[in-house]
């Protein structure tokens, strides 16, 4: 018998927002992140547009604590991490008792920490180069650093699986909660905006480009889609045991019925095994929430205005729900926040919470002319309200990894 | 419903010792050392030179469907590995259902030379010669998701970049996955090559040894980077009986827990160490009695070997005297996010072998490291469970328990 577990509450930085509530209501606003980059020079690259958190400042959530050693990654994660306790009920004292375990997923951690560190060793010599910096060079540099900083002393792990690093990262807390091996996780994902990581998505000719059709933005799902922009951001869950949560009177946000996972071998190359591979994620998170595919009120999809990425989760959704997509209300909210890497699936968790909650899915900004072999029809610019009982969550990277994950309304 | 119990079947190494099984673990035996000069890069500008780098390494050997060139040498050793994991365990690929094999695979860096090249071009004002393989080589989960590819392993696929003590973890999350189900084959273990950020990082803490490591020596001076890869097949027991398979161990149980105290330094009373070895020893259903053998995290450096010792004597009380726990990173030097991969490779097959590898240049002991540690000389002992320990920045903790697959 598997323990049951479940959400009781949620830290987002982002650049639409601080909160839960905050980030829901931009996202149904219509508001936008997407705009020229500040944070690094775009000078030279083909797309200048990103979701930049405007005016980052770790402070405001961490007050008078040393932040010096911590990177811009790592400030985004202790500071998404101090949202998350603080909406879950877990003060410091009550952290003392407990060993709350962390798991982090990231693509990248901070490879601008990295590039600098070796930058800097080059041009004035080894004996230049900081041990503190190199502490932070590691890619469970933010993990480490959220747990110092908030005293979580059980288990401590950092997930990279690209795109889906930070939904994988809840699918492997909740089975750590599942096996007992703990009862309350800090789960989620994080990645900074950065020069050196723009520069190589931007070379990979992955990231939009504004013409006369688009105007600036990347628009998920639309004929007119030419690639994604960029973001960032830090988004945390904090998972428990059912049982656990209960007995604590903590509040519990929604049950995290199932997930599951696929690998697309050709890494995006071939149509056929890209949807299979998404097809069979979708299928395995079903079958370990043991729902059926009629059952899903609502997907929150991974798409993001990749050419190829969207078509392939379109049709990757089709497979896995048996054709029942419809009726599908569907959102992609990385049309508004961009892509936010690691971040990207644990932030569609927490804008589902407020949907399951305040029953309003957020439509998908400018999308107009869907592609005719779709086969979605609940999709569009508008909000739609929606009941949702269970709600299905997509995540999927555009070389190979898929993840999903089944969310529940508490009965 | 009973839990699946799970075995290893395969083991692939490419180490600074050898690569493969047979050869790796004859060297090992015999005390052979793998620290050199070191050749990835000019060391002129730092005051330590010594590494422990792959030399008699092919890629060619190992690759049916990647090209080399579009692909990282980390990428390069885990594959390597992962190949000669499966042979090792006579598993036909075209047997396996592809969707139910993954990769769970650990690692410090990634692939840093990457980011390396971005640098020096860079600084040269070339950055224009970065193209789009910066992004199809450089994140860390291209080691796992590479070695699909090239296996066409459709499952399970995933990365635990939890630095130096990765393989451990990516060992116990595929442990957890075949026990729940979710796939009936997994590849596991940890890769990293050798790197300038890295070797740098370490010569600015001071942790490198300027010849030798010697953990656990009263003169040891610190610990020697190194790189190289471990993958294990594990698969679930009634599998591995019904096709006969030779198994080496089987995973009992770990631990994992965070210290949560500073980034590169280990609890002063080796707190989280302690609690890491208790999950484990928990998991398993035993008591430290039951621990025949200790392969050491022993990095070489005073303070990890110091609080290494202390903590086992936390937990193991007197007991702590009676286990031999030995360093292979004496031999091998620090492989990174390989080394616990690699280290639970060996602690499968002292399991098997009834064999101990030494902890070489063991000459002089530490009053403060006070514990067998095997010195210099292999040693013939029943091993019916073994522990792996493995430590890392961010002070994360694992601990790994195999023991012989008919008892307990």
């Amino acid at each position: 018998m598997r323990n049951r577990v479940v959400i009781t509450g949620a830290g987002v930085v982002s650049s639409l927002g601080d909160s839960s509530a905050g980030l829901q209501f931009s996202l149904c606003s219509g508001r936008r992140a997407i705009r020229p980059v500040e944070l690094f020079n775009t000078a030279g690259l083909g797309c200048p547009l990103g979701g930049e958190i405007p005016a980052f400042d770790a402070q405001k959530y961490l007050g008078r604590r040393n932040l010096r050693p911590l990177d811009r990654t790592s400030r985004l994660v202790t500071s998404a991490a101090q949202l998350a306790l603080n909406d879950s009920g877990w003060s410091e004292s009550m952290r003392n008792q407990e060993e709350i375990g962390l798991v982090l997923g990231t693509m990248f951690c901070s490879v601008h920490t990295i590039s600098q560190f070796d930058r800097r060793a080059l041009e004035v010599g080894p004996a230049y180069a900081s041990p503190m910096d190199f502490s932070n060079t590691v890619i469970n540099a933010a993990a480490g650093q959220t747990a110092i900083m908030h005293n979580l002393r059980g288990i401590n792990s950092t997930i990279s699986t690209g795109i889906t690093s930070g939904l994988q990262a809840i699918a492997y807390a909740t089975e750590v909660i599942r096996s007992g091996r703990a009862r309350a996780v800090l789960a989620g994902g994080a990645d900074e905006l950065c020069f050196e990581s723009f520069y190589g998505f931007d070379r990979a000719g992955l990231l939009c480009h504004s013409d006369e059709r688009t105007g600036d933005f990347p628009i998920p799902f639309d004929k007119r889609r030419n690639g994604f922009a960029l973001g960032e951001g830090a988004a945390l869950l904090m998972l428990e045991d059912a049982k656990f949560a209960r007995e604590r009177g903590a509040r519990t946000l929604a049950e995290i019925t199932g997930h599951g996972c696929g690998y697309d071998c050709s890494q995006g190359e071939d149509e056929e095994e890209a949807v299979e591979a998404i097809g069979l994620s979708i299928r395995r998170a079903l079958n370990d929430a043991f729902i059926e595919p009629h059952e899903i009120d609502c997907l929150s999809a991974s798409a993001n205005g990749s050419y190829a990425g969207d078509r392939h989760e379109a049709k990757g959704v089709f497979a896995g729900l048996n054709g029942q997509t419809r009726k599908l209300p569907v959102t992609a909210i990385k049309s508004m926040l961009g892509e936010t890497l690691g971040a990207s699936g644990p932030m569609q968790a927490i804008a589902l919470l407020e949907t399951i909650r305040d029953g309003v899915l957020p439509g998908i900004k400018c999308l107009e002319e869907i592609e005719d072999d779709f086969a979605l029809e609940m999709i569009g610019p508008e909000n739609r309200e929606i009941d949702v009982e269970a709600a299905l969550i997509n995540s999927a990277g555009f070389d190979g990894h898929c993840c999903s994950l089944v969310l529940a309304r508490m009965p | 419903m009973k839990q699946r119990r799970v075995v290893v079947t395969g083991i692939g190494v490419v180490t600074p010792i050898g690569t493969g099984r047979e050869r790796f673990w004859t060297n090992l035996l015999e005390g052979q050392c793998g620290i050199r000069t070191v050749q990835s890069f000019d060391t002129s500008a730092y005051n330590v030179h010594r590494g422990a780098e792959v030399h008699d390494f092919e890629i060619e050997n190992y690759l049916s469907n990647l090209d080399a060139a579009h692909l990282g040498r980390a990428s390069q050793f885990a594959i390597a590995a992962a190949r000669l994991a499966l042979a090792d365990a006579n598993v036909e690929i075209a047997s396996l259902d592809p969707e139910r094999a993954g990769v769970s695979m650990g690692t410090t860096s990634g692939e840093p030379r990457e980011v390396e090249r971005f640098d020096d071009l860079f600084i040269a004002k070339k950055l224009e010669r970065v193209g789009p393989e910066f992004l199809a080589l450089y994140p860390s989960h291209v080691i796992a998701a590479h070695i699909a590819r090239e296996l066409r392993f459709a499952g399970v696929n995933i990365m635990i970049p939890t630095a130096c003590a990765a393989g451990n973890y990516a060992i116990a999350h595929a442990f957890d996955v075949l026990r729940a189900g979710r796939a009936e084959l997994m590849l596991a273990g940890g890769s990293d090559s050798f790197s300038r950020i890295t070797y740098t990082g370490f010569a600015q803490l001071g942790a490198i040894a300027p010849e030798v490591c010697q953990p656990f020596d009263r003169h040891r001076k610190g610990m020697i980077p190194g790189e190289g890869a471990g993958v294990l097949v594990l698969e679930p027991l009634a599998s591995a009986t019904r096709r006969g398979a030779r198994i080496y161990a089987e995973v009992s149980g770990y631990g994992l827990s965070c210290d949560a105290h500073h980034m590169t330094a280990a609890h002063p009373n080796g707190d989280g160490a302690v609690r890491a070895m208790e999950q484990a020893l928990a998991q398993s259903s035993i008591t430290p009695q039951d621990i025949n053998y200790i392969s050491a995290h022993g990095t070489g450096t005073a303070t990890n070997d110091r609080l290494e010792t202390l903590a086992v004597k936390r937990l193991f009380g007197d007991a702590a005297y009676r286990v031999p726990m030995s360093s292979i990173k004496s031999m091998l030097g620090h492989t990174m996010g390989a080394a616990s991969a690699i280290e639970a490779a060996v602690c499968a097959l002292a399991v098997y072998h009834d064999r101990i590898p030494p902890t070489i240049n063991l000459r002089e002991p530490d009053p403060e490291c006070d514990l067998d540690y095997v010195p210099n000389c292999a040693r013939e002992h029943t091993v019916r469970v073994a522990m792996n320990n493995a430590y890392a920045f961010g002070g994360n903790n694992a601990s790994l328990i195999l023991k012989k697959a008919q008892t307990i």
